[in-house]
């Protein structure tokens, strides 16, 4: 898991924060993990095929994912519904999108699949064997983190 | 949902953008209110309606404004609108088909929100972008 990795993540971070919610973001400290853990209650896990393997945790907490969907929709949200986290879903997907896109011109192709979402912090994914890397990022309306494990080569 | 910066310098197309946007609030409100399912129900299907035809209109206005004015970007403009309207369609027919289950109506709202967010955001101010580097208003 190289760090290079990370800063299309970041950036990508930074564009649909502004774009989708007038947010800055700045990136906290990252730490190196072995597996994928849900620190929060909204998760979604996004899957990444081709040149590089793996998988990708955004994991937001429940007032942060609330907040920002009410920003996007414009009336408030109370609960994390199907609504709430189709679109938390979609924030993710568009935000690992644009990130395989920054990988692609450092000679990366991959592929990314739909977005799964899944409430609560019950217990470990199991689905990264490799070292994954989280990224803690920091908005106004609260921190969520960016697991990244990604192995493989470029062509 | 709409906001001013959302503006691209084109009287038609930023009405339109604004129309569309009011519209997707009312279509969250209603899959978003209390109450029974069906009662919101008709609502629904009425703004489903409604922007299965008006994406149409709105994307061939915006097309033919983008061809006006000789916009480079058109054709990955055009592909991006064929594939979001095809969407439209697949959705409306499959309730159609199948019914308006709620939770299936809550992701089409999701995506249709964070959908017009993003392109009305990033790939329309590309088309604004060109508007006032050819000197203002189309």
């Amino acid at each position: 898991m190289r760090v290079e990795y990370i800063n299309p993540f970041y950036k990508a971070t930074i564009d649909v924060f502004r774009i989708m919610l007038n947010l800055d973001v700045q990136r906290g400290q990252v730490r190196a993990v072995d597996e994928l853990v849900p620190v929060s209650e909204a998760n979604v896990v996004i899957g990444v095929t081709g040149d590089l393997k793996g998988s990708l945790l955004y994991s937001f907490p429940k007032e942060m994912a609330l907040e920002m969907v009410t920003i996007m929709a414009g009336m408030p949200m109370t609960k994390l519904d199907a609504f709430v986290s189709s679109a938390l879903a979609e924030v993710a997907n568009i935000i690992s999108g644009n990130a395989v896109t920054l990988l692609s011109q450092n000679s990366f192709t991959c592929q990314i699949s739909p977005p799964q979402v899944f409430v609560g912090t019950d217990g470990a994914l199991s689905m990264a064997t490799e070292q994954a890397i989280v990224v803690p990022l920091i908005t106004s309306i609260g921190t969520f983190e960016v697991s990244i494990s990604l192995h493989g080569s470029p062509r | 949902m709409w906001k001013e910066h959302y503006r691209i310098g084109s009287d038609l197309v930023d009405s339109q953008h604004k129309e569309l946007f009011d519209r997707v609030g009312s279509f969250i409100k209603a899959v978003q209110d209390e109450g029974a399912w069906e009662e919101r129900l008709e609502q629904v299907q009425a703004t489903l309606e409604f922007m299965k035809e008006y994406v149409v209109i709105h994307f061939r206005d915006e097309e033919a404004l983008q061809a006006e004015i000789g916009y480079p970007g058109l054709e990955k403009h055009a592909a991006i609108h064929a594939a979001f309207r095809e969407e439209i369609r697949a959705f409306a027919q499959r309730v159609e088909q199948e019914g308006f289950d709620e939770e299936k109506v809550q992701e089409f709202a999701a995506r249709v929100m964070t959908w017009l967010i993003m392109h009305v955001g990033k790939e329309d101010q590309k088309i604004g972008v060109f508007i006032r580097s050819q000197g203002g208003q189309s």
